[in-house]
């Protein structure tokens, strides 16, 4: 039996404005009023929506305390009836002095979740790790839309990460991106498009779970994000796809009974063994301390 | 070769660059010198199609009358894309200063033209309030085929990620007049100069080794072995390596726990 409820999903390829919060929490009310006005239950904004991407220094200025930060808290108070999930660079007074790029779940006027991205790209045209601290940790929680687990751009990539919320059980498994374009060949987008939706199509396929993939749009520094915002069902089915570079909002259904009859028809999840996959891992790890 | 390009998605790549670096500085006017050869012709299109044709205005700075075939050119355009064009002869302020120094070598007055055209750009710059659009290509930065604090002075280049012959392909797509593509490309520094001549090899080599080297991380013994002359791919070499200045701002000698060009970084696009 599934007790969740079909709902519709909203995906908002923005392109925010670099380093200024207030702005950026502007676009995103105004974003979660024209999803709310088509009835979505869930709004997915791309990595580091408040603040853009190639911050370098200015990450320590636009730094918020998500539980304490006025503008935070005035988004939070306007997902009454729904869910989203923001990027933000977070600042606790938990961990002072230590800057993560973050992505947090929201629902109904509530933090429900925080991921800090773990895999901080820095090398070539990404410098992360110079300005940021790594986040340590996949947990995957409970939502609305059903058991979750929250991927921040690069963690996608690294396949461990989906592996680690598919084996805790998550049916939606969301990566929020920031994502830019390289590569021109004599396709319609960049090439680097089709590697994000590879992972889409393949995580979907044997996780047997949605993957709803949020990128920007705009540029920053020169560089141009790619948008190609995307969602796969389930058994590895593209559901929709948002315009490649230009800001879009990508609306379609999400079905969390749709995972339960994924896991029937292929049993990739009854047949799992984290345990053995734990065991080795450990083997791995021991072995490579030594 | 560089990778054939889809050019429609190439020029939205590049219009909503130029929209965005616009917005960003407040800024609605553009201008850029136009020489009446291929590079200068794309990144006027690529302007007017981003900012408006009456945004952009075209400075044609012909010495003297050395070609009068580019100034033509460069007038049709600007007439076809629908921009402003004004003309400025740099002759005499380039000659007042070389009449009491007639030992300079060609190389030199060439330079002194380059850098001539940016004053004047930029001059034209805070007269419009508008900002300089730089049309170095890909294969020139590389190359350090470009006078620095000259032609290679801009506020914002969109083209410099395309290599010469990709920029071939994209004028094509925006309907550069055949008389602008088909002209050997020179940077007209004197009469009979060529860029081909200049740098001895054709574009079409130049870009293939440069692409196996940039994009294809390519060494010297693979590039070879692909099929180019040891001479060709040195030549290459040589001036990529002996160029990077051109392609870097200069050093800042550090002192302090925090220094511009060291550990002060911000973004270019830092909200203004």
């Amino acid at each position: 039996m599934c007790y969740l409820f079909p709902m519709k999903i909203a995906v908002a390829q923005i392109a925010p404005k670099l380093g200024d919060v207030e702005a950026n929490v502007g676009l995103h009310l105004d974003i979660l009023e024209k999803a709310r006005k088509q009835r979505a239950g869930l709004v997915v904004f791309p990595e580091l929506s408040l603040t853009g991407y190639t911050l370098k220094d200015l990450a320590e200025e636009v730094a918020l305390d998500p539980a304490a930060d006025p503008r935070f808290r005035r988004l939070v108070a306007r997902t009454k009836g729904l869910s989203a999930v923001v990027g933000f660079v977070e600042e606790s007074p938990s961990d002072p002095g230590l800057l993560y790029n973050a992505a947090a779940f929201i629902a109904d006027g509530r933090i429900v979740h925080i991921h800090r991205k773990v895999f901080l790209p820095t090398a070539g045209i990404f410098e992360e790790a110079k300005f940021f601290a790594q986040g340590r940790d996949f947990r995957a929680f409970d939502a609305p839309c059903g058991r979750t687990g929250l991927l921040v751009c690069r963690d996608f990539l690294q396949f461990g990460s989906s592996y680690v919320h598919y084996a805790a059980g998550a049916g939606v498994i969301i990566c929020v991106s920031a994502a830019p374009g390289r590569g021109v060949g004599d396709g319609d987008t960049f090439e680097t498009a089709r590697m994000w939706e590879l992972m889409g199509e393949a995580v979907s396929f044997f996780a047997t779970a949605y993957v709803v993939y949020a990128n920007r749009a705009g540029s920053e520094d020169g560089v141009t994000f790619a948008g190609g915002s995307f969602v796969y069902a389930p058994g590895g089915r593209l559901v929709a796809r948002a315009a490649a570079v230009d800001p879009d909002l990508l609306c379609c259904a999400l079905d969390p009974a749709a995972v339960a009859r994924a896991r029937k028809a292929w049993l990739f999840k009854r047949d799992e063994k984290p345990e053995a996959v734990w065991r080795s891992l450990e083997r791995i790890v021991r072995a490579s301390e030594d | 070769m560089p990778p054939k390009i889809n050019p429609a998605f190439v020029e939205k790549v590049l219009v909503r660059f130029i929209r965005d670096e616009f917005a960003r500085c407040g800024c609605g006017r553009g201008l850029l010198g136009l020489s009446g050869g291929l590079d200068s012709a794309v990144c006027a299109a690529l302007a007017a199609r981003a900012l408006g044709p009456d945004a952009v205005l075209g400075l044609i700075m012909p010495y003297g009358r050395a070609f009068p075939g580019d100034v033509r050119d460069a007038v049709a355009l600007a007439r076809r894309l629908d921009i402003r064009a004004e003309t400025i002869d740099i002759a005499p302020q380039v000659d007042l200063y070389f009449a009491s120094r007639p030992e300079a070598d060609r190389g030199r007055r060439g330079n002194k033209m380059a850098r001539e055209r940016m004053a004047i750009l930029y001059d034209h710059s805070a007269r419009e309030a508008g900002l300089v659009l730089g049309t170095s290509n890909k294969t020139e930065l590389l190359l350090g085929y470009g006078t620095i604090y000259g032609d290679m002075a801009c506020a914002i280049n969109p083209m410099g990620d395309l290599y010469k012959t990709q920029v071939r392909e994209l004028a094509a797509h925006l309907g550069i007049p055949a008389a602008i593509r088909r002209k050997a490309p020179t940077a007209g520094l004197w009469p009979g100069q060529t860029d081909e001549g200049d740098i001895g090899l054709a574009y079409e080599e130049i870009d293939d080794i440069l692409c196996r080297l940039v994009e294809g991380r390519g060494s010297r013994r693979e590039i070879i072995e692909a099929g180019h002359a040891s001479a060709a791919v040195d030549l290459v070499l040589r001036r990529v390596r002996s160029s990077q200045f051109k392609r870097a701002l200069p050093p800042i000698a550090k002192l302090s726990t925090r220094s511009v060009g060291h550990d002060f970084l911000y973004p270019y696009d830092r909200e203004r």
